[in-house]
C-alpha cells in the first residue's frame, strides 16, 4: 500500500536556510545541506528545497546549494523549487541531484515551458506550487514576485495542470504559525483531479492526523518545525501513529 | 565485505550522482563510465535512467552502448536496471508509441494499471524464494513511476499493491535484475538491497 509522506522542508534565501513566516519575515537558520542531512538521517519520506529568492530576483535555479547537498550522497528522495525557468534549467537541476522539481509562476506564465519539461523528464517529475490563502471572497493565489493576490477559482481549471503529477497547496499566510493551515483549503481545490500536497502552518499532530487522512492528501510537508529538536522526523511519526505514513526509521545502514 | 567494482553505465540520461554516493557509501569502487573496456572489467553494471524509454534508448544507440551492455549480459556479467533502466531491459514500451528495448527480459512495458502515476513509498511482495530479494520482503521503497514492466511470470521477482491493483516492480533472469524503485533514494531499505545484489550476483 502506498504511504502518505511526510515532506521536510527547507526554505533557503541568499545561500542559507531560513525559517520563514508568512512569505514576509526570514530568520537565518544555518547551512541548507546541515538541515538536509539531518532530515536524510531522520528518515524523512521526502525533502523539499526551496529556494524563494531566485526566481524574483531572476538568478536561475541555486546550483551552488545543489551541488553542496549533491556531495552528501543522501538517501531520500529531494524536491527542489525556485528559478527553474524552463527545460534546460529542470534537466540542469535534476543533473545536479533532485529527483523532482516543483515550479509556481511557470505555471501561470509559461504552460509551454510547463509541457516541454513533463515530456523531457516524465510528468511524475513535477509538481505544482500554489501559494493560496481563503479571502473573504473565495480562494485567492499569491504571485509572490509582485506580492500581489489573484481569485483563483476561475482561474484553477485552466491552469495548465495537465503536466504536473501533484499539486501543493501552501497556505502561505499561516506559514511559521504552529497548528494553523487552513484546512478550508482542501475542499475548495478538491475538483482539481491531483494528489494534493499540503504546506503551511502544518505542525500540530492532531490537525497533521486531519489532513493526512484526507483522501486527497498525499503528503503534508513540515518546514520550521522540524529545526528545533533532534530526530525530529521520527518523533513526530511516532506521535502520527497510524495515519498510513511510512514507519519511522531508527535504523541506518552502514 | 568482498569489495566489488560497480559500473555506472553514463549514456548522458539523468543523474548518476546519487547512485554513485550510494555504492561508494556502500565500500565499492564504482565508476561512471561509457568506456567498454571499463564496463567489460567492472564486476557489476548498473543501469541508471529517469526519463521517457523512447529518448533514453536512442541515447544508448547513440553512444554505441545498446548491443555491447546485452552482449555483456548475455555472457553473465551481473547487471542492475533502476527505474527507467529496469524498463529498457524488456522487449518493448509503449511509452509515446512503440519503441524497442534491450530484450534481456521478456514483456512489454506499458502505463500503470488504474493509476496515471505511483508515487512514493510503498512495500515490496517478493515473489520467488531469491535470497537476494526475499529479505527485503515488506520493506518500503521509494517509487516514482507512471508505467509498468508487464513480464511473464517466470521473471517476476516482486509486486507492489496500489488502488486495489498489483503490478510488477522488480525482475530477475539469471544474473540480470531490474528495480523499478529507487534504492538510492530509499534509505536503509535500499542500501541493503543493493549491498545484496552486488555481492551476491553472479553467485547466487
Amino acid at each position: 500500500m502506498l504511504k502518505k509522506r511526510l515532506i521536510g522542508v527547507v526554505t533557503v534565501k541568499n545561500g542559507w536556510a531560513v525559517q520563514s513566516f508568512g512569505y514576509r519575515r526570514h530568520l537565518p537558520l544555518g547551512r541548507p545541506e546541515v538541515l538536509v542531512q539531518n532530515l536524510d538521517r531522520w528518515g524523512a519520506d521526502e525533502i523539499l528545497v526551496q529556494c524563494i529568492d531566485r526566481s524574483s530576483s531572476g538568478l536561475g535555479p541555486d546550483l551552488e546549494v545543489l551541488g553542496k547537498i549533491s556531495k552528501l550522497g543522501i538517501a531520500t528522495p529531494l524536491i527542489y523549487a525556485g528559478g527553474i525557468g524552463g527545460r534546460v534549467d529542470a534537466v540542469k537541476v535534476v543533473s545536479y541531484g533532485a529527483d523532482r522539481i516543483m515550479v509556481d509562476a511557470m505555471v501561470w506564465d509559461s504552460p509551454q515551458s510547463l509541457e516541454a519539461i513533463a515530456r523531457e523528464l516524465g510528468t511524475q517529475a513535477v509538481i505544482a506550487h500554489l501559494p493560496v490563502r481563503m479571502g473573504d471572497d473565495g480562494l485567492k493565489a499569491l504571485d509572490y514576485r509582485e506580492r500581489v493576490e489573484r481569485p483563483l477559482g476561475n482561474w484553477l481549471e485552466l491552469l495548465p495542470l495537465g503536466w504536473v503529477s501533484e499539486i501543493m497547496v501552501s497556505d502561505w499566510s499561516h506559514e511559521g504559525s504552529p497548528g494553523s493551515f487552513d484546512e478550508r483549503l482542501l475542499t475548495v481545490v478538491q475538483h482539481v483531479d491531483k494528489p494534493l500536497l499540503c504546506f503551511g502552518g502544518l505542525s500540530a499532530v492532531a490537525q497533521l492526523q486531519r489532513v493526512l487522512t484526507h483522501p486527497r492528501v498525499a503528503a503534508a510537508g513540515v518546514g520550521n518545525f522540524l529545526s528545533y529538536k533532534e530526530h525530529a522526523v521520527q518523533l513526530l511519526k511516532q506521535q502520527l501513529g497510524n495515519c498510513a505514513v511510512r514507519a519511522p526509521q531508527f535504523e541506518s545502514f552502514q | 565485505m568482498n569489495r566489488k567494482t560497480v559500473a555506472i553505465v553514463d549514456y548522458g540520461v539523468g543523474n548518476h550522482t546519487s547512485v554513485l554516493r550510494t555504492f561508494q557509501a556502500l565500500g565499492h569502487r564504482c565508476r561512471v563510465t561509457s568506456d567498454r573496456e571499463i564496463l567489460a572489467a567492472a564486476d557489476v553494471l548498473v543501469l541508471p535512467g529517469v526519463g521517457a524509454f523512447p529518448a533514453a534508448m536512442s541515447a544508448l544507440h547513440r553512444a554505441g552502448l545498446a548491443s555491447y551492455l546485452c552482449e555483456l549480459a548475455r555472457q553473465g556479467k551481473p547487471f542492475v536496471g533502476l527505474c527507467l533502466g529496469m524498463q529498457l531491459l524488456a522487449d518493448a514500451s509503449l511509452e509515446h508509441g512503440t519503441t524497442t528495448g534491450l530484450g534481456l527480459i521478456p514483456g512489454t512495458v506499458r502505463p500503470l494499471p488504474g493509476m496515471d502515476w505511483h508515487i512514493g513509498w510503498n512495500s515490496l511482495e517478493t515473489l520467488q524464494h531469491d535470497p537476494l530479494m526475499a529479505p527485503s520482503d515488506g520493506e518500503s521503497f521509494y517509487f516514482n513511476h507512471s508505467l509498468v514492466f508487464d513480464v511473464p511470470a517466470a521473471y517476476q521477482a516482486a509486486i507492489c499493491r496500489a488502488r486495489e491493483s498489483s503490478f510488477t516492480v522488480a525482475v530477475r533472469r539469471g544474473n540480470v535484475v531490474g528495480l523499478q524503485f529507487h534504492p538510492e533514494k530509499s534509505q536503509a531499505a535500499g542500501k541493503q538491497l543493493l549491498s545484496r545484489l552486488v555481492e551476491g550476483l553472479g553467485h547466487a
